[in-house]
């Protein structure tokens, strides 16, 4: 099925925004929020994941149904995961289009990774030296 | 101990009445903040990196203040067109000192602008900015028109301190007297508030904006059944509804700024309300998020002419935005080297640009553990402005605010830090 990716704040994000490291700020970013009839069409229950792949790549993410999201469209927190299928071109003004690339959605069993892993894989090194 | 009066350091409200109570080193209430700030006030000293940690082969081991400092004026310095990027959640005082050694080390500096409000300052260079502060607002303004943001999540006292929620001198019944327009792509839970929501379909911002103009101006007659999926009716109400306002405020979001149009979105706003203030009197506020991004504008324009994406590597202060901003540096793999200060692109820009700050030289300054601690080589953390450190931050309507300390954990400050920075940089490159 392909989408509208629009992506912004949430105050769930905002609260995980100083606590990036935490199980709460990947909660709050990790998810996909769809229109009910839309979530229907892909045949997955809310909390169930959805693949999504984009201009610039793909992500995992968790389905949350949402109303006032207009079919066609699907709302993603800002954060790594939006910004792992979003392209780095900015049309000469400097400002990527957060809200205006075309994705493509399938149901999946894959896992939703972590920050951490989305980190790595650009080439980056997790930092673990705060865990308890 | 109880602390009054203190300023919340989160977004671009800067809201100056919270309580915040301490016990030792410890934040136990916040009153008067919303949850974004008491979340930001209650947690800030517990998830503190304890000191600088440097990257060595695939490995984090902490590190001495010292070390870490040398190390990051030396990848500067080596650097033949290092970045300084982030700057928005950081005292003026450490902006400035940032701005001057850009100079010295003819680097780029560029704030979070570039990907939030950058496109509403190329919008106001075209063609200015009617602005106000938002006493004004809340003391005047009978019609509150929020376009392409969400202010319950984003900025959620902003309601409250300054348009539906607040008393207003000059109204009586603040609340009942004030009408409120929503415009979105969304159903959001301040829509169920608004007396006229209206929902564009994506992209289609721009095409209301000029609808509306149309109408303000007498052309109702081009106007087709439905724009963008709003129908002309309700063009017409929420036409009249601001030109029946004695004094109406328009306050909008990256809704504008990142969707399709960017800037052009923007300028349309603004000539809409020029064109409404030959009825009435309107304004227009762009809805900032960090505490102090505006702040960073302010300094780099103050100190260049520029208000972000100042390139130096002509000895002269040079701006073009989508040339010299961060994300088309890192997407061109041109920067090589990054200082990134108070910000955090690791969550906030596209993948490619992350691929590119992986593999260059880079230092974090930043109190806590965030997305781009992994990207970096080398982290030093701080004291969090408006906790363990005083300093100067801009309100969303551009008015400087002293930002308190109430705590001492110990931790240098940005200005420090990046103070000595310039220093060891000074010592190699005469000014
Ligand atoms: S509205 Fe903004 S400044 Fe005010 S308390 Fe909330 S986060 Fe802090």
């Amino acid at each position: 099925m392909k989408a509208l990716f629009n992506t912004g704040r949430t105050s769930a994000q905002g609260q995980g925004l100083e606590a990036k490291a935490r199980p709460e700020y990947m909660e709050a970013t990790s998810v996909c929020m769809m229109n009910p009839v839309d979530l229907m069409d892909l045949d997955l229950e809310e909390g169930e994941r959805v693949h999504v792949r984009g201009p610039a790549g793909e992500v995992v993410l968790t389905t949350v149904l949402n109303e006032g999201v207009p079919r066609g469209t699907v709302y993603v927190p800002m954060g790594p995961y939006a910004n792992a299928v979003i392209d780095a071109g900015t049309h000469a003004t400097g400002m990527p289009d957060y809200k205006s690339c075309m994705v493509d959605l399938e149901a999946t069993d894959d896992e939703v990774k972590t920050p951490a892993d989305l980190m790595e894989a650009v080439g980056g090194v997790a930092y673990r030296g705060d865990e308890e | 101990m109880i602390h009054e009066d203190m300023i919340c350091p989160f977004c671009g409200c800067l809201c100056d009445d919270l309580v915040i109570e301490t016990e030792g080193t410890e934040v136990v209430r916040v009153d008067n903040a919303c949850t974004l700030g008491s979340h930001k006030l209650m947690n800030a000293g517990t998830h503190r990196l304890k000191s600088p940690i440097m990257r060595e082969g695939g490995a984090w081991r902490d590190a001495r203040y010292e070390e870490a400092i040398e190390y990051a004026a030396g990848i500067l310095l080596d650097a033949d067109r290092p970045l300084l990027y982030g700057w928005s959640s950081t005292q003026g005082e450490a902006q400035g000192t940032g701005v001057s050694m850009a100079e010295l080390l003819g680097g780029v500096i560029d704030s979070t602008t570039s990907v939030c409000h950058g496109p509403s300052i190329l919008a106001i260079q075209e063609v200015g900015h009617p602005g106000c502060t938002l006493g004004q607002v809340k003391n005047r303004a009978d019609l509150i028109v929020y376009w392409g943001c969400n202010p319950t999540e984003a900025h959620p006292r902003h309601m409250s301190r300054y348009t539906t929620y607040a008393d207003g001198y000059f109204l009586e019944n603040a609340f009942r007297d004030r009408k409120l327009i929503l415009v979105d792509v969304r159903k959001t839970e301040t829509a169920s508030i608004a007396d006229e929501f209206v929902q564009v379909k994506p992209g289609g911002d721009y095409a209301v904006l000029s609808a509306l103009r149309a109408i303000v101006r007498g052309r109702e007659d081009v106007v087709p059944p439905t724009v963008a999926g709003v129908t002309k009716e309700q063009l017409l109400r929420v036409a009249a509804l601001c030109k029946e306002a004695k004094f109406g405020a328009l306050f909008f979001g990256v809704g504008l700024t990142m969707s399709p149009g960017k800037y052009k979105n923007v300028r349309n706003a603004i000539e809409l309300v020029d064109e409404l203030s030959r009825h009435t009197k309107f304004t227009l506020t762009p809805l900032r998020g960090h505490y102090n991004v505006y702040g960073s504008n302010e300094v780099f324009t103050w100190m260049t002419g520029y208000p972000y994406a100042v390139d130096f590597s002509r000895q002269i202060a040079f701006y073009n935005p989508g040339e010299t901003t961060a994300v088309d540096l890192m997407a061109r793999k041109e920067c090589d080297a990054a200082l990134i200060v108070a910000s955090d692109p690791g969550a906030h820009f596209p993948k490619k640009c992350l691929e590119h700050l992986a593999s260059i030289p880079s230092v974090l300054i930043d109190p806590m553990h965030t997305m781009t601690t992994p990207l970096v080589r080398c982290q030093i953390p701080t004291a969090v402005t408006g906790m363990d450190a005083p300093g100067t931050a801009y309100r969303m309507d551009g008015v400087p605010i002293h930002v308190k300390k109430f705590m001492d954990l110990g931790y240098p400050t940005d200005t420090e830090i990046i103070g000595s920075i310039f220093e060891k940089v000074k010592e190699v490159r005469h000014p």
